[in-house]
């Protein structure tokens, strides 16, 4: 008879608890939407961040800075030691592999142009890498230089252009170069005829430098297969306390920190994996991008969390608000139950039952339209998928029943205070 | 001319006959009680006459105007203007004071006036009761602001359902010492009832069974 | 008595003596409300406080002498240029001077700077040791550290002689004269360590006193500016700048400008987004406990109609009552969402924010709106009911 009664209810009262289920519907998609984005705002936000550019670098162990002063004094580069380019796939292969998302190699030169000596950078464009683990991907600068306007021409596609060259704006103008144009470049070792495809204005110093693929500057260089640095683009967790004590000495972590950590994307903790892997080198994160990027994802987070428990405080309040008014809307059929002599606990457990089917019944269906409306700001925001999270399940189940119980059980109180004959005679 | 005349008139609701080629006239002044079972139709006939309603056949001449043929919008005007209703659960805005309750009906018919509001709850006895909300005020005291509410825009035709259904013995009789003085007065009264005694002031009554006039039982003895 | 005091009375009396259902849908519309304004504030203030958060990435413009300027970027220039971008935008500001000195015979970069300045244009500067606090101490970069072989609470002797070093970077370069022929040698104290992953670490840092002192007076090369602003008004003061002649050529980090409107335009999007479907879930929730408050009152209804109430005045008042809510509702929820507003900025980004005043009438208005539409529907489904049917107790 009580199931009976509760799908007379369910069945025959349709208009109230379409509502009701509808209310909780809401509610329950705005939890589980503002979850979700809450959970992967992170990690969205590091991908955008990645306009930064690189935030690790990896150099060869003893690279001296004497590199950098004898630039300056204008004399020939004398670099001491380099990294083997054959190396740098293994970058590929650290734990947090998954973490990286660019990489590019550099090697700089000087050569000469019609006379005049311009520095000549070789990197990867957009290179095609197959990787042991059968992973393929594109790897190069054109990732690591997103903010780079190309003013003329297009970006250098290697396989298109192998012969191709880029060359920064202020360097253009002084060299009266333009896209299409064919250069020659000319060092002691080799000569080079290479065609101008793109001139970048990248507003920094390599405004008056030229960037070519890797390999022509080897040749220009006679350095075989060497570089001189890589950055990598990694996804980095924020810094904490653990990640501080560690980038100043792993060593000193005992060996449960020592696994948290390693086991954490904390930029220390990939420049560690990326010196185990390759031994000669140093790898260190970028401060300028790896702090800010850091800063940048908390404060995104913490903004998130606190909308979404305003969201949350609100879709509870407007789901209990309701079952509270549709529960003292039935005044007069609890009445005349209690008059027909139902127990208290007998009509609460009719009602509370009543609205829990209901609210389980919206809250599955809240569930699917928060993925989508999840889904709709990842895909207009981030032009990309938001993932969703199986722990939002449980919380949102949690957090509707949580509200749709505090939002009956006051009410039904009330009604189960009043006397049955006032309620019947409508007062 | 007659007040108010039924001329043969229908209410079908599907297979059912709530009203079948009812005719009946009331004069101005008169005292007429409309009694019969559950289900004989006195109800309907009611929302027909109050303009909450209107019949499938027939024409209903109130004041020589075919309310039959009205639409919904007209029917409220008419309503306003010439009909006061009492209703058995009283039917009372539980948010106003008796006073403002008495001020509502004004409010719609014309102007509200405080001064007239309060004569019409004098002459229920309740002037006294005037600031209290419904439920602060007995079921016979309620049932005195819902006539006084009737009375206030001095309607033709004052219409009860059940008056008296929801009230015990001694507020029974000061309901009926209201339409008592009402009837003196020269208001022409409508009630519905299934109680004889109730039935038995009026001038006449009128016996409804299975959609259809029974009998008809003029009261002789005026009390 | 006035119809329209009746009205009003009517009004009220609903609102004050069934305190408890109003106070329901009250909270609705205030919760609503609260979201509204809330959020609207929080969007509006998102680029202004995550603006604040990009300069952790350091200086977005840069000062160098334009080319016909013979003098260089004296101090005076600068000042000059610095008037023209508003103090408030200025989050901080590092002229450099390089110059090359030897320690030990071996040629090093110093850099003379506003070490204060330079805190707020490279806050991501990496610290080993203390910030110098006085003249004779240095900063000095990770790696020239390590070549040297020196740590904190060490000394350097340094040596400047014009004729020494050939200084091909900076010909223009006019010292002292009183120093031209002597060689200048001094000893600093390292108080700090540099670590910053880029080229910083190579060089070594000194007050500008110091290195006017080493290497004698000079214009600087190079000024470093971080301002909170978009990128359209950092174009706008480059353009300004350019145009004044000041023999000063503004130009923009891109990859700091660039990237900061990118990730901006996105997080402000997110926050877009995120605030209407939050407001159209709130509203969509205001609308139903509305109907729902209305919908009970459908007797009520029918009894008005029976007493001769026409559907438009019964809609007017119902709506009345609704907008009435609305506003208060409204007024509410404007100032606990300014609260809301200010918590969060004051948790995120440890700044307050100040009210906007539109905010508040707008909000208001926007609650009024949706309440009375969300009376509108119920009341004008429940007028059609027959008051009969209503009346004789459904």
């Amino acid at each position: 008879m009580f199931l009976r009664m509760v799908k007379g209810a369910l069945t025959r009262q349709k208009g109230k608890m379409v509502m009701i289920a509808f209310t909780i519907l809401l509610g329950a998609s705005l939890a589980t939407a503002m979850l979700n984005i809450m959970f992967d705002v992170g990690d969205k936000v590091n991908q955008e961040l990645k306009a930064y550019g690189a935030n690790i670098i990896v150099k060869p162990k003893d690279n001296s800075v004497l590199e950098d002063l004898y630039e300056v004094d204008g004399e020939d580069e004398i670099q001491s030691s380099y990294l083997q380019e054959n190396e740098i796939g293994k970058i590929k292969t650290i734990f947090w592999t998954y973490s990286i998302v660019d990489f590019a190699p550099f090697l700089e030169t000087t050569a000469d142009v019609n006379g005049t000596a311009v520095t000549v950078t070789g990197s990867w464009f957009n290179h095609h890498l197959s990787l042991p683990s059968g992973e393929e991907l594109d790897a190069g600068i054109v990732g690591l230089r997103s903010w780079w306007d190309i003013e003329d021409g297009q970006w250098l596609d290697e396989k298109v252009n192998p012969d191709g060259i880029m060359v920064g704006t202020t360097l253009a103008q002084t060299l009266g170069i333009r896209a299409g144009d064919r250069i020659t470049l000319t060092t002691d070792n080799a000569s080079k005829n290479l065609l101008v495809v793109g001139i970048y204005n990248s507003g920094a110093d390599d405004d008056d430098q030229m960037i070519t693929n890797l390999d022509i500057v080897q040749e220009l260089a006679n350095t075989g297969d060497l570089i001189s640095s890589i950055e990598v683009s990694a996804l980095t967790s924020p810094d904490d306390e653990l990640a501080q004590k560690a980038a100043r000495d792993p060593m000193s972590l005992s060996v449960s920190e020592y696994e948290v950590w390693y086991c954490t994307a904390y930029v220390s903790s990939i420049c560690y994996q990326i010196q185990e892997v390759i031994p000669d080198a140093v790898a260190s994160p970028v401060r300028q991008v790896a702090d800010s990027e850091g800063a940048i994802m908390e404060k995104t987070q913490l903004l998130m969390i606190l909308i979404t428990i305003l969201s949350l405080l609100g879709s509870a309040l407007g789901i209990s608000n309701l079952v509270t008014a549709s529960v003292m809307e039935r005044s007069n059929e609890i009445g005349l139950l209690k008059a027909i002599g139902a127990k208290d606990g007998a009509v609460s457990s009719l009602v509370l039952t009543e609205i829990l089917i209901t609210a389980v019944i919206g809250g599955i269906a809240g569930y699917f339209v928060g993925y989508g409306f999840a889904q709709i700001i990842g895909k207009s925001v981030f032009d990309s998928s938001i993932e969703m999270k199986p722990i939002v399940i449980p919380i949102v189940s949690v957090l509707i029943i949580l509200v749709t119980l505090a939002g009956s059980i006051p009410a039904i109180r009330m009604l189960l205070k009043m006397k049955p004959a006032e309620v019947l005679h409508g007062r | 001319m007659s007040l108010l005349e039924l001329k043969d008139v229908s209410k079908i609701y599907g297979p059912l006959k709530a009203l079948d080629k009812v005719s009946l006239t009331v004069e101005e002044g008169e005292w007429v009680a409309i009694m019969g079972p559950s289900g004989s139709g006195k109800s309907t006939m009611m929302n027909i006459i109050s303009c909450l309603d209107t019949p499938t056949e027939g024409q209903v001449l109130l004041d020589g105007v075919d309310i039959a043929k009205e639409n919904s919008k007209r029917l409220t005007e008419i309503r306003r203007d010439k009909i006061g209703l009492i209703f058995q659960q009283f039917h009372l805005v539980n948010y106003l004071t008796a006073l403002e309750n008495v001020m509502v009906a004004q409010y719609y018919h014309s102007m509200p006036d405080e001064a007239e509001a309060m004569e019409a709850l004098e002459m229920v006895g309740l002037k006294d009761r005037a600031k209290h909300l419904p439920a602060q005020l007995s079921g016979g005291e309620q049932q005195r602001v819902c006539i006084a509410r009737a009375l206030t825009n001095h309607p033709e035709i004052m219409l009860a359902d059940e008056p008296t259904g929801n009230l015990d013995e001694a507020n029974e009789n000061i309901v009926l010492d209201l339409f008592r003085q009402l009837h003196k007065a020269g208001t022409t009264l409508i009630v519905v009832t299934h109680d004889p005694e109730v039935a038995d002031v009026a001038g006449r009554t009128i016996i409804l069974e299975h959609g259809k006039i029974k009998k008809e039982v003029i009261n002789s003895k005026e009390k | 008595m006035k119809k329209r005091t009746m009205f009003f009375r009517m009004i009220t009396a609903s609102l004050i003596r069934r305190r408890s259902r109003m106070f329901i849908a009250l909270l609705a519309i205030a919760v609503g409300a609260t979201i509204l304004s809330g959020l609207t504030t929080i969007y509006y203030d998102v680029p202004r406080q995550m603006g604040e958060q990009f300069r952790n990435y350091g200086a977005n413009m840069i000062f160098m002498a334009s080319a016909l300027n013979e003098e260089g970027l004296t101090s005076d220039i600068l000042e000059q240029g610095l008037t023209q971008i508003p103090d408030s935008k200025i989050v901080g500001c590092a002229p450099y001077r390089y110059e090359t000195v030897t320690i030990n015979n071996q040629p090093v970069i110093v850099a003379g700077t506003d070490l204060q300045g330079v805190s707020k244009t490279s806050p991501y500067w990496f610290v080993d040791g203390e910030w110098p606090s006085s003249n004779g101490q240095i900063l000095i970069g990770k790696q020239i550290a390590e070549t040297l072989s020196c740590g904190i609470g060490d000394t350097l002797l340094m040596t400047y002689s014009e004729e020494a070093i050939e200084n091909p970077e900076q010909p223009d370069e006019v010292p002292d004269r009183g120093l031209n022929a002597d060689a200048v040698n001094i000893e600093f104290t390292i108080t700090g360590i540099l670590d910053t992953g880029g080229n910083e670490e190579s060089y070594i840092f000194m007050s500008l006193e110091d290195i006017s002192e080493l290497t004698g007076e000079g214009p600087y090369d190079v000024c470093e500016l971080s301002v909170s602003a978009s990128s359209e008004e950092l174009t706008g003061y480059v353009d300004n700048i350019t145009s004044r002649d000041l023999g000063i050529t503004p130009r923009l980090v891109k990859r700091v400008t660039q990237s900061e409107t990118t990730v901006l335009t996105k997080l402000q999007s997110l926050v877009f987004l995120v605030t209407i479907v939050v407001l159209m879930l709130m509203m969509i929730c205001v609308a139903t406990t509305m109907m729902a408050v209305v919908t009970e009152r459908r007797k009520e209804i029918g009894l008005r109609k029976a007493l001769g109430a026409s559907d438009r005045s019964i809609v007017v008042e119902f709506m009345g009552e609704g907008m009435m809510l609305g506003a208060v509702g409204g007024l509410i929820g404007s100032f606990m969402g300014f609260a809301f507003a200010q918590a969060v900025s004051v948790n995120v980004f440890n700044s307050t924010i100040t009210l906007r005043p539109i905010l508040v009438p707008i909000t208001i208005v926007a609650s009024v709106i949706v309440t009375g539409i969300a009376c509108l529907i119920p009341v004008r489904r429940t007028t059609e009911v027959n008051p009969a049917l209503v009346l004789k107790g459904e």
